[in-house]
This record gives structure tokens, sequence and C-alpha cells, in this order.
């Protein structure tokens, strides 16, 4: 029972995770920018989600089906959540690319500007809660209790992942962003604007760390003021471990990291499960802070 | 004893030999100067003997002490000091400033004879390379010839055995140059034992006494100015097949 | 002829290592600081200001390590959190008395300091300062995980600073002097150090580490140096603030407190050391006393619906705004940003005049 356990909820988890650290793992790989505001997109994403279904249903058609709701409110959330990534990045980070300490010290500062700003305008804090809902339910396979909001989450961010991967080997913007990932030069002198680019990239990662937030809170049942630092940290080891950068390797790391988080929570050390993130985090920069695929070098 | 023996220094990347089986050797108050071709090797060989790479094979020998290897602060402790061929002074602080780094090193407490203060010191370093007036500028606002002037204030503080100056006419106005050499060839006068890369030949033709030539990570050639000159195979290296 | 005045005025305020600050108003601030509670005997500022006193601690410490060695520690809170639970479970353990767990403190902090240099001076830039940020957040969660040995959800009891025949007032009082005194201490050491000749080789490896190297700097010495030094101002905050609010909770490892001295250094100016120190003062002015009576005079009923806390966090809101427009505009500190601009306006004088 365990060990199904620990290999379907590992696997759903280490999926949702990926999501989660994709949009980070993209900025760093396009532009070479660590961005801790990362976090407080993904809480934002979760907030503005959880706004729209919870408190104005009546923004919707009336007798649209839940399922029609939840649809047209995701994509309203990326949306939306892609804009203010894409501007804070434009208003803020672009005028510091090079300047690898400014830029953590202002996103950091930014992360926690998004946070305070929710806390105000949703009123939340801290501790209090706010009810995100997808889908409730759940089904059972092999004997274990899987949400449906979790299955949905796993489903989604497969999609995701092999529909960025397309995007980026197949087309021109895609090819473009690859272009700069590798070579800003090369790529300015081809007549690629950085700018746009990179504000494309931080809209898109945007977008995908707003999706992540509407799972994460909906599988919790709610989002919380603080999980803007949980998104960021999980974000963070995941990618770290993988190699900052690389998206496979991201995905290898989110798979390390799920079924560790899950097989400890499982058995018993679930009290450790919130340092677990940190902990994962200082033994791999200490000792390869490369991560396992690392190297600044090409996105895959 | 030779004052610096350089043996069979070997350092590879990847696929790549950059420096070759190089072997040579510096007495005191010799002037050596070091030329050949870009990616001739010679900047990889000096972060070899000064610590900042570790050879693959090969030995560094500093007064008799074997100092292969060693971190490059132990060597800068030890004698061998060295100047940087992309000046690298401390921006945010004096000129005087970065001498006195220098003289906050064990040698450089050392080398301070207790009549005089660090600041003395430092000040002597400063007039002997014309810096003198800039004593109180912070070194982000002193202009380029004058950034190699205190790379090489910093490196005489520590009264090194052996002084290894990375192409120190590099970037220089004629004017400059000139000036250059002559602060070099004062610290020979003062007995300083000096090895110098450089492209700039007919500058530094004129101050060595010896000459080694390296190309492609090996030595090819050692011996005086004018045997240098006349030697085919650097001409070829410096100039391509003979026409 | 006013430009050249006016520059060599702020030259003084410029980023430069052997500058005399604005000592005029260093000391003006520190007699300030001394008189206020004799003038204003309002106990809710005496403790705004005494927990000033213990942050400007925290900066300052935080400056030296990151403004003047070039260190990016992202998680000074370690110091502090580290500070109050040493001098916590000392007391609970084994009772010691407040003279005794301080001094013993800040050899903990140091201890911690060096023990967490020591891996990470093999950590560049932006993954050092990821590997600080993460240590005191990885300490909360063990907190959390032995509640039996830490009380994580009461804090742990730390004893009385003060008899109690000093009273209510009394001890505020006392409190607040001891934290001034502390500042006071504290500030004056960390400047005589930053301007010392170990002080001009920590802005060397600030500058650049290699060519300290071939100056023959032990840098590994210096770097734990700069830990060690800052670990031992930083835990000595945390552990007298812990003294103040009679215990430590979990909260002495939160992230703000690793952020606050960040935000507050880089508004007086990153590597100034008294930057830090006004940076504090001027984040609690604005906190308390500036952007709360500002939201209430532009937005009346809206500041009434969230009260003072809400305006509070608007300020705070405001405050991020401010250090993102610094810190994008200005990455030098604005200080440096004046300097250069009035060297522009001298050098366009001169080019002037010569016409």
């Amino acid at each position: 029972m365990l060990l199904e356990e620990i290999i379907i909820l590992g696997t759903v988890t280490s999926l949702v995770y990926a999501l989660l650290a994709l949009g980070f793992t993209l900025i760093y790989g396009v532009s070479g920018v660590i961005n801790l505001a990362h976090g407080a997109l993904v809480m934002v994403g979760a907030y503005i989600f959880g706004a729209l279904v919870g408190f104005f249903p009546s923004l919707f058609p009336a007798g649209f089906s839940h399922v029609a709701v939840v649809v047209l409110a995701v994509i309203l959330t990326t949306i939306l959540t892609g804009i203010i990534g894409s501007i804070f990045y434009r208003l803020t980070l672009h005028s510091i690319l090079g300047d690898q300490i400014a830029t953590l010290v202002v996103s950091i500062t930014g992360c926690m500007l998004f946070a305070q700003l929710i806390w105000l305008v949703f009123g939340a804090t801290l501790t209090a809660r706010f009810p995100v809902n997808l889908f409730p339910g759940y089904r059972t396979l092999l004997g274990v209790t899987v949400l449906n909001d979790q299955t949905l989450g796993a489903v989604v961010s497969i999609i995701l992942f092999v529909s960025l991967s397309i995007f980026i080997a197949k087309s021109r913007t895609g090819m473009a962003m690859k272009a700069l990932s590798q070579d800003i030069e090369a790529a300015m002198l081809m007549g690629i604007s950085v700018e746009g680019m990179y504000m494309l990239t931080s809209a898109i990662a945007g977008a995908i760390a707003s999706i992540a937030g509407v799972f994460i809170a909906s599988i919790a049942g709610a989002a919380s003021g603080d999980m803007w630092l949980s998104a960021l940290s999980i974000s963070f080891s995941v990618v770290i471990l993988g190699g900052l950068g690389n998206i496979k390797g991201t995905i290898v790391g989110a798979v390390i990291f799920g079924y560790s988080v899950e097989a400890i929570t499982l058995l018993g050390g679930g009290g450790l499960v919130a340092s677990f993130p940190f902990i994962v985090l200082i033994i791999v920069l200490l000792i390869r802070p490369k991560g396992l695929f690392g190297k600044h070098v090409e996105m895959e | 004893m030779h004052l610096l023996e350089v043996e069979g220094l070997t350092k590879r990347f990847g696929g790549l030999t950059a420096v070759n089986n190089v072997s040579f050797n510096v007495d005191e108050g010799e002037i050596l100067g070091i030329i050949g071709p870009n990616g001739a090797g010679k900047t990889t060989l000096f972060n070899l003997m000064t610590g900042y790479m570790k050879p693959d094979s090969g030995k560094v020998r500093l007064n008799g002490e074997d100092v292969t290897g060693l971190s490059p602060d132990k060597i800068a402790n030890k004698g061998l000091a060295r100047t940087f061929q992309v000046v690298r002074p401390f921006r945010h602080l004096p000129t005087i400033a970065n001498v006195l780094v220098a003289l906050e090193s064990p040698r450089g407490r050392r080398k301070i004879e207790y009549i005089r203060t660090p600041e003395r010191k430092a000040m002597e370093m400063l007039e002997d390379v014309g810096l003198s007036e800039m004593m109180l500028e912070p070194a982000e606002n002193l202009s380029f010839g004058d950034l190699k002037r205190l790379e090489i204030a910093r490196a005489m503080a520590l009264e090194p055995d052996l002084v290894l100056l990375d192409e120190p006419f590099g970037g220089l106005s004629p004017i400059e140059t000139e000036y250059m050499v002559k602060s070099i060839q004062r610290m020979h006068l003062d007995g300083y034992t000096l090895a110098i890369v450089e492209h700039k030949l007919h500058a530094l033709m004129q101050m060595v006494k010896t000459v080694l030539v390296m190309h492609n990570g090996e030595k090819i050639a050692e011996g005086t100015p004018e045997e240098i000159a006349k030697n085919d195979r650097v001409v070829e290296v410096y100039l391509g097949k003979a026409i | 002829m006013s430009v050249k005045y006016l520059r060599r005025a702020y030259v003084s305020f410029a980023t430069h290592v052997y500058d005399v600050p604005p000592r005029m108003l260093a000391f003006l601030m520190f007699i300030a600081l001394a008189i206020l509670p004799l003038t204003q005997l309002n106990l809710t500022i005496l403790e705004r200001l005494t927990y000033a006193n213990m942050i400007a601690i925290l900066a300052v410490s935080w400056d030296l390590l990151v403004g003047r060695t070039g260190q990016i520690s992202m998680g000074h809170a370690l110091f502090w959190g580290v500070g109050a639970y040493s001098a916590a479970l000392l007391f609970q353990y084994f009772g010691w008395p407040a003279w005794m767990t301080i001094p013993i403190t800040m050899l903990v902090g140091v201890g911690i300091a060096v023990g967490i240099g020591i891996p990470c001076l093999r950590v560049k830039g932006p993954y050092l300062a990821l590997v600080t940020m993460s240590l005191p957040l990885a300490v909360v969660g063990f907190l959390y995980y032995y509640p039996s040995a830490f009380h994580a959800d009461t804090g742990i009891r730390l004893s009385a600073l003060w008899p109690a025949s000093f009273g209510w007032t009394g001890s505020f009082l006392a409190n607040y002097y001891l934290s001034f005194a502390l500042m006071a201490v504290s500030a004056v050491i960390i400047y005589k150090i930053a301007t010392s000749k170990t002080g001009v080789v920590f802005v060397s490896l600030l500058d650049d580490e290699l060519a300290s190297k071939a100056s023959g700097i032990n840098v590994t010495k210096y770097k734990l140096l700069a830990f060690a030094i800052s670990g031992l101002f930083g835990s000595l905050a945390g552990c007298v603030q812990g003294y103040f609010a009679s215990s430590a909770r979990p909260t002495a490892f939160d992230i703000s407190l690793s952020i606050i001295p960040i935000l507050v250094t880089i508004l007086g100016g990153i590597g100034t050391i008294y930057g830090p120190l006004v940076g504090s003062y001027i984040y609690y002015l604005l906190y308390y006393y500036v952007f709360p009576p500002i939201i209430r005079w532009i937005a009346p009923s809206y500041a009434a619906s969230v009260g003072v806390a809400g305006q509070q966090l608007v300020g705070f809101v405001i405050f991020l705004v401010i250090v993102i427009i610094f810190a994008t505009r200005w990455p030098r500190g604005i200080a440096r940003a004046i300097v250069d601009k009035l060297d522009d306006l001298q050098e366009a004088r001169e080019i002037g005049e010569k016409k």
C-alpha cells in the first residue's frame, strides 16, 4: 500500500512541482535572470483565480457550467498574471540586467511587494486561507486516493511541458528565445529584440506560474498568505537540483524532489517537509551548485 | 641555484594543450622577456607560475623552494609578484589604499621597516611610479596609464624577489610606453629580477637580456634579443612561412 | 563656485572608504536618540525606537559583510534567531542570567558565522545569496519539528532584564538606553573596523578577489573574519531583542528579518556604515509616523476602513516600491548618484569657462 502511494502520489506531486518550477527555469534559461518574484506570481495566480471563481460568478454569463467558468477564469488569470509578470520585469529587472545581486534584491523585494499587495487587496494574512477550488472530488487508483485536482494538475503539467518544448523547438519565437539563451549578441545581430523577447518570456513564465498556483492552491484547498515562500523555495530547489536553465533538468529535479517529499510525508516526517526544500537547496548549492545537468548553456 | 626554476610545466584544457612542457630558469638580477604570438600560452604560463591555475605536470621552484600549485597569495608572500594584463585595481579604494592592501599581507608587513609606517611606505611606492598626486583619488578615477603604473606599485610593495609583468605596455600611448620603459629599467637597476610578457617587441627588446619565445604552448627558442631576431623559426612563427 | 562647494560637502556622503561620514549628522542623530525619551516619555515610541536600535545593529552588521566585503548574505535572520534562541535555551536549561547568556550568545554567533562561512566560501554571488537565504528558513522547520525542545508554538521564555523595582516605565526606559548604548557601541566598533587596514582589505575583496590574492592577502581568512564580526553583532541584536520581547519565537528566523537590513541599507547607502544606521531609523519613522498620516490624508475613508495596521501595510508597500526604484535607478546608492551628477555639472562648467 505504501509503495503504491509513494509511486502514484509521487508522480502526481512531481509533475505539479515541475509545473511550479517551469516558469522560473524558463526565465533563467532565456535571460539568465534569477527572478525571485516568481513565488509571488504563483500566489497572484491562485488568488486571482480564487477571486474570479469564488466571488465573482456573476461575472460569468448565467447558465455557464462549472467547467466553462473554470476555463474562462483560468484564461483570465493567466493573461492577467502574464501581463503583471511582464510589466514587473520591464519596469525593474530590465534596467539591472547583468547585476546579479541587484536582481536578487530587487526581485525578492518585488516578491514581498506582491505578497503585501495581495494581503491588502484580499485581506489575507500569513495564516488566513482563501478558498480555491477547481474540481472537488477524488478518484482512487490502485487503492490510492488521488484528488481530481492532482490528476488534472499532473496532466496539465505534461501538456504544458510538451507544448513549451515544441514551441521552443519549432516556432520562430521559440527559436528566438533559444538563440537568446545561447548568445545574446549574436541574437541581437540577427535582429531579435532582447527587450521584447524577455518581456514575452516573463509573460509566459508568469502565466505558467499562475496555472501552477491555481493547482497548488486547489490541491491544498486554499491559498494562504505565505504560499509565495513555499512556492519559491520549491521552485528553487527543483531548479537548482536539476540545473538552472535546463528544462529537462527541471523535470528530473522535480521528480527527485516530488518523490522524496511524498516518501518523507508518508513515512511520518510530515513536519520536516517545510524545511525540506531549503535543506535540499543548501546541500546542492554547497556540493554541486551546477545541479545535475546545469550549465547555463542551452535550454533543452 | 637559480632564483626561479620552471621545469616541464604542462597544462591541458580538455583537448587543448595550452602549455606544453615548458622549462626555463631565471637568475637573480636578470630581465627575461617572454614573447610569442597570440594564444601561445604566455598568460597561462604566468597563471601556472603564480598559482592561479594548477599545472597538470611540472614544477616551479622559487629560491629552491617548490611552490608548484600553491595558492596565489602564498606564492606572492614567498616573493613572486605579478601584475595583470587587464588591470585589476581596487576601484572603490583610494590609490594609496590599493598599495596598503599589499602592505597588509604577511610579507608586506614584514617589509615595512620599523621606522616607517605603512602609509609612508605606500607613498614611497606611489612616488616611484609617479602617482603621488593621485594618492587620495579613488582608483576608479585613474586613467588607464595610471592604472598600469598602480599595478606595478602594488606588486613592488611586496618587495618581491621576482616580478612577473603581464603586458605592461598594453594599451599605452608612445609617451606612456617610454615612461614605463624607464620605470622598468629603474626597477632593474634597483636590483629587481623581472620577467615580462609583452607584444610590443620594440619596447621589450631594448630592455631585456634574455628572450624566451613561445608558440602553441611550447618554448621554441631562448636567447639574446639579437639571436632571437635572427632565428628562422621565430620569424616564421611571427610572420608566417617564408615567402 | 557653488557647485564646487556642494561637491566637497557631498563627497563625504559618497561611498568611499576613507571618507569621514557626516560626523555632525551622526553626532546629532546620537544626541537626538539619547535625549528623546527625556522629552517625550511615550512608551510606544520608546518601544519602537528600542526595536529600531536593534535592527540598526543587524543592518550595520550586514553592511560590513555585504557592502564592505562583498559576501552576499540574504539570510541575516539566521544570526538574529540564533541570538534569541541561544539565550533562551541557555536560560531554559541552565537558568543562566542575562549577563552570562549575552556574551556566550555572541560567541555562538561567531561560531555559527564561521561554520556557515567555511562551506559558503566556495560558493559565488547569487548562489551564496540563495544558500544564506535558505538557512534561517530551514531552521524554522526544525523548530516546529521538535516541539518539546523548542516550544515553537509558544516560544521560549527569557528572563527579565531588570529587577521588578524598575517598574513598568522604568524597564522600558532601561531597555531603551541599553539598546541605544549597544547600538552606539556596535556602530563605533564596526566603523572603526571598516576604516582600519582590515577594512581596506575587506574592500579589496569586494572589488577584486584575484588581485587581492596577488597582493598576498589570505582571502579565506578575511572572509571568515567578516562573517565572524557580522555574526557576532547580528546575534547580539537578536539576543537582546529577545530579552526585550521576553521570549524567543520562530519569527526570529523570519525572512523579513533577512530582507529588512537589505532594504534599509539600500535606502541609506550600501557600504557606508552610517547608511544602514540612518536607513533603519528613517524606515521606522516612515513606517509608523509618515506614511500612515499621509494615507489618512489622501484617502481618509479607505484608511479608516483598514485601520492603522492597514495603513502601515500600505506604507510598507510604498516603502518597498521606493527601495525598488532606488535599487534599479541608483544601484550604487543615491549619494553616489548625486556626487556623479555634481561631477558632471562641474565638468560642464569648466568646459564652458574655457571657452
